[in-house]
């Protein structure tokens, strides 16, 4: 884990004081308002309209995002933290529309309220806490990893890989394969036995690929596939959870299983693929249809001339 | 057999006269070009709407729960039934491609003009049916596009004071786009505006055929009577309604279809993009919802005008101006050619009208 990672897990009262300061920064502009109460109702006014200014522009800016946001952006934050909108916003969970507060807890449209206990913020997890932290959602994977060699390190040493190591914590991309590298494996161990299951997985991997990319043509294409993209979805969620098991034996055991449900859904794209084509086909005879009788008529026209 | 069934036709509705009539002793300007087939071709189309309309209708599910289901349903499992619905989609845009260049071709030649003003008025307002027409149809899928795109125009009229909150719940059926939005758009599609179209049609025909076709104000010989009685527009020195004429309203027909399997051959989605292959979802507003093309121009306009109330005003009265534009238009000169002004105003907003198009789309 990089120093900048290991600074975001392990210090969550840093976010709490600044949090603090911000308070403050308030409670001290409402004093200054106090003390200046004999401004004149054109100050008011121009103050008013400033105040309704900058909230459209800060509306406009943010949209839907929670208020988090609005602080970790400001200059005030603390470099570390401050990047972690921007990270957020190009992570997959973003893109799923999961926010800081699904993992966080919080308040999210209160910005008064979004780091207080009361509304369930929980802030930043220890090291050590981080798979159970992950597992809220990721149930299956959680399951796997507690049982494998890197849940048991971490269990027995408190310093074993957990998910940030190999996922990183707000900058978190779709997992594919290619999170198995020698660069990042051999950190901590050699890369032999990581390179014998990232080959095992290979092949599956691919499948898994193409059939994603085969649905995305076929709706680019019009066709309807909402039950094929949550079946791949449903064997995709299922395949990831035994990369966490980091037992060699056990994925080349159940990549079989997983291979027979992607073969059904291949056969699925293929099908809709020939549907395609024969539809193709059919509309392409009527068009040359009814260019030859437009061809037919227009010489019949001819003659009448 | 074929002698005995004319006959008894003859006998009861007098057929070769009706014929000799209507068809093949009733005469049309000889310089008639493909431009005059349009609203011919538009009515074919029409008729391609009814029919195929009918088909979807019959696994249609008009609910908020079932209407993309059952969309879907039609486009995979209902035997042809995507080449149905496919050609209701892409023929909708077709007939406004049609109807649009039958309105813009009755107006460069000046066929507006007295006594053809009520025929001009029927066609404007057949134009704006069809338009409607798009709008209604363009919810039923249910679909993310269908949804938001509709939630966009319904809310237009808010922008007019007092009776503009009333219309937006008239439209809506409530404070936003739901299923009794759905239910009310299904009956304007399939009942209220098929009615209206049907008697548009109707009046439009009748007056055709009642003052007659007027002849294109390119090359015609001699001074034209004034128009100080009715009479029927004749064109002695004509070619036959029938063949001649058909033939070549035949072959725009044609043209109109081959056109229409081309896309679907080659671009079915061309009018279906990736939201409208996606159910509405009221909680996620998709990012870049934009109406269809022939909504592009206005839609840009409204952006591009600061103030919304003189926005919707401003389409409002070029709309009204649109539908009463021969009883403002006075002049009796009725080559557009000659009257540069007019021509140059025509230019100009149909460039506008392609630009605020493209500008549109793309911004």
């Amino acid at each position: 884990m990089s120093k900048d990672q290991s600074e975001i897990w392990t210090k969550p009262t840093v976010s709490a004081s600044t949090y603090g300061n911000t308070v403050a920064s308030v409670q001290n502009i409402r004093a200054a308002m106090q003390k200046n109460c004999k401004m004149t109702s054109m100050r008011y006014l121009l103050a008013f309209c400033l105040m309704l200014l900058w909230a459209t522009v800060a509306a406009a800016q943010t949209g839907n995002e929670p208020v988090c946001i609005q602080c970790h952006d400001a200059d005030m934050m603390k470099p570390a933290f401050r990047k972690i909108p921007a990270e957020w916003r190009q992570s997959w969970h973003h893109q799923n529309g999961v926010s800081c507060h699904d993992c966080h807890g919080g308040d999210p449209t209160d910005a008064a309220m979004a780091m207080s206990p009361q509304r369930g913020f929980v802030g930043t997890p220890k090291y050590q806490g981080v798979p159970e932290f992950c597992g809220k959602c990721h149930v299956g994977i959680l399951k796997n990893y507690i049982e494998s060699g890197h849940g048991k390190a971490l269990k027995a040493s408190g310093s074993g890989p957990n998910c940030v190591t190999c996922h990183g914590a707000h900058d978190i991309q779709k997992a594919n394969i290619d999170i198995i590298n020698e660069q990042r494996c051999s950190q901590c161990h050699t890369y032999e036995r990581a390179g014998i299951m990232k080959q095992a997985l290979f092949a599956t991997e691919r499948k898994i690929r193409d059939i994603e990319n085969a649905l995305k043509k076929l709706s680019s294409q019009g066709m309807y596939t909402a039950e094929e993209d949550k079946t791949l979805f449903r064997t995709e969620a299922e395949f990831r959870t035994l990369f966490h098991t980091v037992d060699v034996s056990l994925v080349k055991e159940k990549t079989d299983g997983f291979d027979k449900q992607l073969d059904g859904l291949r056969k699925k794209t293929d099908s809709l693929f020939a549907e395609l084509e024969s539809r193709k086909s059919f509309t392409g005879l009527l068009t040359l249809l009814f260019a030859g009788a437009g061809v037919v008529v227009y010489l019949l026209a001819k003659t009448y001339r | 057999m074929w002698k005995y069934v004319k006959n008894w036709i003859e006998i009861r509705i007098g057929l070769s006269e009706l014929i000799r009539t209507h068809l093949t002793g009733y005469l049309v300007p000889a310089n008639l070009n493909i431009f005059h087939t349009l609203g011919f071709v538009a009515l074919v189309g029409f008729i391609v709407q009814v029919i195929t309309g009918i088909l979807l209708l019959t696994y249609y599910v008009p609910q908020p729960d079932h209407a993309f289901k059952s969309v879907q349903n039609i486009m995979v499992n209902v035997p042809y039934g995507w080449l149905f619905r496919l050609m209701h989609v892409v023929g909708s845009n077709l007939i406004v491609i049609a109807v649009g260049g039958h309105m813009l071709s009755v107006f460069f030649m000046n066929s507006y003009k007295k006594p053809r003003e009520l025929t001009w008025f029927a066609g404007a307002s057949m134009l704006l049916i069809t338009l409607a027409f798009c709008l209604s149809g363009y919810l039923l899928p249910w679909s993310q596009l269908s949804y938001w795109a509709t939630t966009i125009v319904t809310n237009l009229p808010s922008a007019l004071p007092y009776l503009g909150a009333l219309a937006v719940t008239c439209l809506q059926g409530g404070q936003n786009v739901s299923g009794v939005t759905l239910g009310r758009f299904f009956a304007l599609h399939v009942v209220v505006l098929p009615l209206l179209l049907l008697a548009l049609v109707s009046v439009h025909l009748f007056l055709v055929r009642r003052i007659g076709i007027s002849s294109p104000p390119f090359g015609r010989a001699g001074e034209k009577k004034p128009w100080t009685a009715f009479r029927h527009e004749d064109h002695p020195g004509g070619t036959p309604f029938f063949p001649h004429f058909v033939l070549k309203e035949a072959y725009m027909v044609m043209v109109f279809f081959a056109l229409l399997f081309l896309i679907l051959t080659f671009a079915p989605t061309l009018f279906l993009p990736e939201d409208a292959n996606m159910p509405a979802d009221p909680f996620k507003t998709p990012a870049h919802i934009k109406p269809e093309w022939y909504f592009l121009a206005p839609y840009q306009m409204l952006k591009l005008v600061p103030n919304k109330f003189a926005g919707v005003s401003l389409q409002i009265i070029m709309t009204l101006v649109f539908l009463f534009w021969p009883f403002l238009d006075t002049n009796k000169e009725d080559n557009l050619l000659k009257r540069r002004v007019l021509f140059a105003g025509f230019v100009a907003v149909f460039i506008g009208w392609v630009v605020l198009t493209v500008w549109g789309k793309y911004s």
